[in-house]
């Protein structure tokens, strides 16, 4: 559904994004995450069809954003980093200026459609700039919604959001993703991210990483299990065991990196046990998104 | 270009503009509307025209027509320069435009409807002032004094209303978008784009005290310098408006 070869945008000696190249499937919620600066609202602009790329291209929803990016915004839907509402008009008067904008056929229809969606109906003739943060926030995504798009951007959706409003967000977002629809997230929230995404790219001028939270986590870190002990385990003996990687040995605690633990734990537990161990608990190491983000970026910034 | 789109965002910029509060309203109705009070105050209680001798007739009627005519010269100037500010400055301050651009909507379409959404009510809204100030003076005045007026100023309103109208709206309205495509806060832009309009204001002014002004040839070529300007300020704002001038430099 997105498709960005090389994809490169310069301002004047300063280079925004460099090379980016990805593959993005029909249905996918590919999170894109990076430092600010990193480039994310560029490549966004680019692809959306706001901004022309210096160099390279991309192809989203089967159009070319280069030669037909009037085309490519009527398929797609941005909510941009701000809501950038009309705050003296109504609810309904911001919905209706963009419906008749994206000449929609049926536009009372669809506006009244995604107010009660996201619960703005009963407050349809409001001015927009009497609206909380969440409720903007809302309005801003139903805008990006009126014609029905195939491929959503969404830039920061949960930004400055209270817990509340940003849940409802974020529940939206999935409703959004399991009717197919290809979802481009920026975001700064990695546990967001991680419930949300299906792919992660993680961007800082270029494409530094992409994979599912998963592979990323397991491509850093391999996979570690975390052994817990009733007594410190004093045992001198190394394990012997050719799937383990490592051992860290912490007072009542084991930390195991091995290939395929799913096959390889019950050989490893029984070994630990004739070594003397005395297990309490196993479980896999569960490292976090911002654990991997964090070591990607340092690791990029050596 | 789609004329519907165009429409589109001139009624939403007309909507927005007259939401936008007391500034945008007394630019557009309230001061012309004083203005057309005061040019018909002048012409009823000033000049008492059955004292005045039938020879001297001409020669006074000349010169107190002329000061409507200055505020005719001044309506076009004056009205587009809300709205116009309002048209980029609201659009800045609440970030609107990034989602504006994201729509299936060229940069010549947004241009042409946001100057037509101020050059429209200038020029409508002086036409209708000149038509209430015809209405009441036909209806109040001498015919001696209608027949003199409508031989020496028929031209000259011709020209103020067909030509020196929209140029001057259309001056207006690009000279305070491009200020305002420039600076980030309203007051400042209001400011500057009112130093816009005194070059315009000061010509005919002068062209009054002169009492050249009833002159046909003065005022159209006080119109061919305002077309000049607007040629010079369209090429100016197609430049200002560029989509990747517009993402990166409306601040």
């Amino acid at each position: 559904m997105i498709v960005a070869e090389n994809l490169t945008r310069r301002f004047g000696d300063r280079i925004a994004v460099e090379n980016l190249s990805l593959e993005i499937a029909e249905g996918e919620v590919f999170g894109f995450l990076g430092p600010n600066g990193a480039g994310k609202t560029t490549t966004v602009r680019m692809l959306a069809g706001l901004l022309a790329p210096t160099g390279g291209r991309a192809v989203v929803a089967g159009v070319d954003v280069v030669a037909q990016p009037q085309r490519v915004r009527t398929l797609v839907g941005i909510l941009t980093e701000h809501p950038g509402l009309y705050e003296k008009l109504s609810a309904w008067h911001n919905l209706k200026f963009y419906a008749d904008l994206y000449d929609l056929p049926n536009p009372q229809a669809q506006i009244e459609k995604y107010l009660r969606l996201l619960g703005l109906w009963e407050r349809r003739f409001e001015p927009a700039g009497t609206f909380s943060k969440g409720m903007k926030q809302k309005l801003a995504i139903a805008r990006a919604l009126l014609h029905e798009p195939r491929v959503l951007f969404l830039d920061e959706p949960t930004s400055g959001l209270d817990p509340e409003a940003a849940k409802t967000v974020r529940d939206f977002i999935a409703q959004l993703a399991s009717e197919k629809r290809t979802i481009f997230l920026c975001t700064h929230n990695l546990h967001e991210a991680e419930q949300l995404c299906t792919r992660i790219g993680l961007m800082r001028q270029r494409l530094i990483r992409v994979g599912s939270p998963t592979s990323l986590k397991r491509e850093l870190y391999g996979r570690q299990i975390v052994i817990e002990l009733q007594e410190p385990w004093t045992a001198s003996e190394d394990l012997h065991l050719p799937f383990v990687r490592s051992v860290q040995r912490d007072d009542r605690r084991l930390l195991v990196e091995l290939d395929d633990p799913e096959q390889h734990n019950p050989t490893l537990i029984k070994r630990l046990v004739e070594l003397g161990a005395q297990i309490q608990f196993v479980r896999e190491q569960d490292r976090t998104l911002e654990e991997v983000y964090l070591e990607l970026i340092s690791e990029e910034q050596r | 270009m789609t004329l519907k789109r165009v429409r589109v965002v001139i009624v939403k910029e007309w909507r927005e503009a007259f939401k936008g509060g007391k500034t945008v309203w007394i630019g557009t109705v309230a001061i012309p509307l004083i203005l057309l009070g005061i040019s018909l105050f002048q012409l009823f209680h000033i000049s008492d025209f059955r004292a005045i001798p039938p020879e001297e007739l001409p020669r006074v009627v000349g010169a107190v027509f002329l000061v409507p005519l200055l505020y005719f010269l001044m309506f076009p100037l004056v009205i587009p320069h809300s709205i116009a500010i309002y048209a980029i400055m609201s659009e800045k301050e609440q970030k609107s435009l990034e989602p504006l651009l994201a729509m299936p909507l060229r940069t010549g379409e947004l241009f042409l409807a946001k100057t037509l959404a101020s050059v429209l009510p200038a020029v409508g809204i002086t036409w209708v002032a000149f038509g209430l100030f015809l209405v009441v003076i036909q209806a109040l005045l001498p015919a001696s004094v209608l027949e003199l007026a409508w031989q020496q100023f028929s031209p000259l309103w011709g020209m103020a209303l067909g030509l020196f109208a929209p140029l001057a709206a259309t001056f207006m309205t690009l000279a305070a978008m491009a200020i305002a495509t420039r600076v980030s806060d309203l007051r400042t832009a209001q400011l500057l784009s009112s130093f816009a309009m005194l070059p315009v204001l000061m010509s005919a002014f002068f062209l009054v005290l002169q009492e050249t002004l009833s002159r046909p040839e003065l005022l159209g070529l006080l119109s061919v310098g305002l077309l000049v300007l607007d040629m010079w300020l369209l090429l100016l704002n197609v430049k200002l408006f560029g989509r990747e001038e517009i993402l990166t430099r409306w601040r």
